[in-house]
């Protein structure tokens, strides 16, 4: 079996296909939500570590984050040799790094397609942030009539 | 250690630090409070921010030296509640236990204290905490214990101190008790402030282990110690002051017995 790919990590677990060389066969292993925490909650690195141990690394790294004061939070530290552990780490490194989107429907969607293609990622952008400043995590026509008078969509 | 939320163990243990610099014992304060850390203010160290050194971080020091280590530390407001980061909040009861004991367990080994004769540990509510520090520390020295004389605080103060010599196993130092009698500033008038069937001292007894005294409801007490400087040493004439060196005392008498 040969690795194939990583999907996720969302909402805390992840996937990770792996496939025949010969035959192309596939198996997915996924990854349990609260054990994979738990692990994490220990200070365990997939993978061994490979920077050396900061001081209060545990209690830095996982204040949620806008809370820690200082020093900087400790970089992560994982990483090793092995194919396995490379390729969960940067998926989770990925998802650490990149801010959580709003999901789009359907209907909103092609609200944004009839505009014009110039200005798509803007609006949609603005959209975007205005619906995170509102605490919503699906853009349905609903936010975009909020946001119409704003943005004259 | 109490059980009993508010009876005044942050309180007792910032004046602790204070009587037991006054005697020569250099005293250290670990707040294990991680939801509602207090004793970066209490100590007068709140405006502390956290740096390392030589792979430790560097403990804040008070007015007369005191090395404090507090998760308000690492909190960037007042008002910013300790939040774990997590995939989703909802799912988060099955480890957030697990993160609060790795940091303590950090809070404790990570820091620079410097030479210390004693560290103090503030506990926050909840007799399973001490149990949960108890697991952490098999060495623990010993707990203080405190209570107001409110029948409903001793009735949990009296199973917490049973958990500790019995399911714990670890030494009770003894019990303070705290903000039981008030005296009044203008006159020096006493009066007690609760009154029941037992006393704390009586409470003590019942378990067979020593009172170690009374630190009076003192009006100025909370907002001087957010100063950071020696209570015992700015007011010497104030009861509270004689009353929190009595503590002082007693508590490093039974140190010096125990390591004998
Ligand atoms: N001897 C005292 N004189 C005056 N005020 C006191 C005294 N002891 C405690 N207090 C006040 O009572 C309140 C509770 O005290 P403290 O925070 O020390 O209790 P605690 O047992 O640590 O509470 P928690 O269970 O929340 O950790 C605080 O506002 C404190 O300033
Ligand atoms: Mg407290």
């Amino acid at each position: 079996m040969a690795l194939k790919s990583t999907h996720g990590p969302f909402d805390g677990s992840m996937s990770i296909v792996y496939e025949c060389p010969t035959c192309s066969m596939q198996t997915a292993m996924l990854t349990n939500r609260a054990e994979t925490q738990m692990v994490r909650s220990l200070g365990v690195k997939i993978g061994g570590r490979t920077a050396p141990e900061e001081p209060m690394e545990t209690l830095r790294s996982n204040l949620a984050s806008g809370q820690e004061v200082s020093p900087e939070r400790p970089a992560p530290s994982t990483g090793g040799k092995c194919p396995f552990t490379g390729m969960v780490n940067d998926a989770i490194g990925a998802a650490e790094s990149e801010p959580e989107k709003p999901v789009w429907t359907e209907g909103a969607l092609a609200r944004i397609e009839a505009i014009p293609g110039y200005i798509q990622p803007m609006v949609k952008r603005n959209v975007e942030n205005f619906a995170l400043e509102h605490g919503c995590f699906e853009i349905d026509e609903d936010v975009m009539d909020a946001v119409r008078g704003r943005l004259g969509i | 250690m109490s059980g009993k939320g508010g009876v005044g163990k942050s309180t007792v243990t910032a004046c602790l630090a204070d009587g037991l610099t006054r005697l020569g014992v250099s005293t250290g304060v670990l707040d294990a409070d991680l939801n509602g850390p207090c004793m970066a203010r209490m100590m007068g160290v709140k405006d502390h921010k956290p740096s390392s050194q030589n792979g430790a971080m560097i403990a804040a020091r008070n007015a007369y030296g005191v090395p404090v280590m507090s998760m308000d530390m690492f909190l960037p407001e007042d008002e910013t509640p300790l939040v774990w980061e997590a995939p989703s909040q909802q799912g988060a009861y099955t480890w957030r236990s697990m993160v609060e004991m790795s940091a303590l367990r950090e809070l404790l080994s990570d820091t620079d204290w410097g030479d210390l004769d004693v560290l103090l540990i503030d506990l926050p509510p909840g007799a399973e905490r001490f149990q949960n520090l108890a697991d952490l520390l098999p060495d623990l020295t010993g707990a203080v214990v405190v209570s107001t004389a409110s029948q409903t605080a001793m009735t949990v103060v009296s199973r917490s101190i049973s958990m500790a010599l019995n399911i714990a196993e670890v030494e009770v130092v003894g019990l303070v008790e705290n903000m039981s009698t008030m005296v009044c500033p203008e006159c020096g008038y006493k009066d007690r402030v609760f009154i029941g069937v037992e006393t704390v001292e009586e409470l003590a007894r019942r378990h067979g282990v020593p009172y170690l005294g009374a630190i009076p409801f003192n009006v100025g007490l909370a907002d001087f110690l957010e100063t950071g400087r020696s209570y015992i040493e700015m007011h010497a004439e104030h009861p509270a002051a004689h009353a929190i060196l009595e503590v002082a005392q007693r508590v490093h008498f039974w140190l010096k017995n125990q390591s004998k």
